[in-house]
């Protein structure tokens, strides 16, 4: 580059959209039960997703584009999520954290939670555990990071 | 089928359990609170199956103590103890709608958690899990319980 040639990179529009895409998901502040502490632990400065382009947790689902749903949804909860999700402007993801969110968790056999969220929303990524370790949700959020740029494997 | 005694024991903890009929539940609450325990901290129910227990946890803050005043009802209802403890309004409305139990002389006896259209009372141990429920949210921002899983989401 020292010699002055412009350096110069091909690509699709389609590309480029996808890659920046990926790397600005800008997630809702949105916690429901304990494993929203751990994705609060995400944000802070020890594991920090900001490396990876998602550092603002948006108070608005009009300006957010990743719904981390991380906590039990109860059957009260389910109408409210829907219509946050509804809310959220295209291109949207969902990343579903905790075996809760996933199929009922611990209250698999209770009268009040949801068994799986993606009875009410759709989901793009599954993180499970309970509750899943910050490392594990900015994995998951890599993976998302991934499949938008059409490079994740299942 | 489990007896119920009225008498005075210690739970596991040296606190003082005071087991009353049905009937006598104002009187000794009322007596309670002028002795000093003008805390109503909670309100329990149990189902026995046979029977449902009320638990009634006071405390004392000048002798820093705790005390349990159960009592058992056959046919699901109680006295409220509204008249004593403002507080016990909506505990009572929480027993009313998880464990079903009627609080006689409550001012307002509605449903807490759950729309007022649910069928049945969850924490009961007849309450039937299979016939599941769901809640939507109608025009107005109102909840309702509904059978049909496709109604909403
Ligand atoms: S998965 Fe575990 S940690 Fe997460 S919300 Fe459910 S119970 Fe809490």
């Amino acid at each position: 580059m020292k010699t002055g040639d412009p350096g110069i990179l091909t690509t699709t529009l389609e590309k480029a959209l996808e890659w920046g895409r990926s790397n600005s998901l800008w997630p809702l502040t949105f916690g429901l039960a304990c494993c929203a502490i751990e994705m609060m632990a995400v944000q802070a400065s020890k594991v920090d997703i900001s490396r990876f382009g998602s550092e603002i947790f948006r108070n608005s689902p009009r300006q957010s584009d990743l719904m981390i749903v991380s906590g039990t949804v109860t059957k009260k909860m389910a109408p409210r999520v829907k219509r946050l999700y509804d809310e959220m402007p295209y291109p949207k993801y969902v990343i579903a954290m905790g075996v809760c969110v996933i199929q009922g968790g611990p209250y698999v056999e209770g009268y009040s939670v949801v068994l799986g969220v993606d009875r009410v929303i759709p989901v793009d990524v599954y993180v499970p555990g309970c509750p899943p370790t910050p490392e594990a949700l900015t994995y998951g959020i890599i993976t998302l990071q991934k499949k938008i740029r059409g490079e994740a494997t299942r | 089928m489990m007896e119920f005694q009225p008498g005075e024991e210690r739970g596991k903890d040296g606190r003082r359990i005071i087991k009353v009929r049905k009937e006598d539940l104002i009187g000794t609450l009322t007596k309670l609170k002028a002795e000093g325990y003008i805390h109503l901290s909670l309100i329990t129910g149990v189902d026995r199956k046979d029977f449902i227990e009320v638990v009634y946890h006071l405390h004392s803050f000048e002798r820093n103590e705790y005390i349990s005043v159960k009592t058992v009802t056959y046919n699901s209802e109680v006295p409220s103890v509204t008249s004593l403890w403002k507080s016990a309004d909506w505990e009572e409305r929480e027993e009313y709608d998880l464990v079903g139990i009627r609080f006689i002389g409550h001012p307002n006896l509605k449903r807490m958690f759950l729309p007022e259209n649910w069928v049945g009372h969850p924490l009961r141990k007849d309450y039937d899990l299979k016939n599941v429920q769901y809640i939507n949210v109608d025009e107005e921002g109102e909840d309702y319980a509904t059978f049909d899983p496709g109604d909403g989401w």
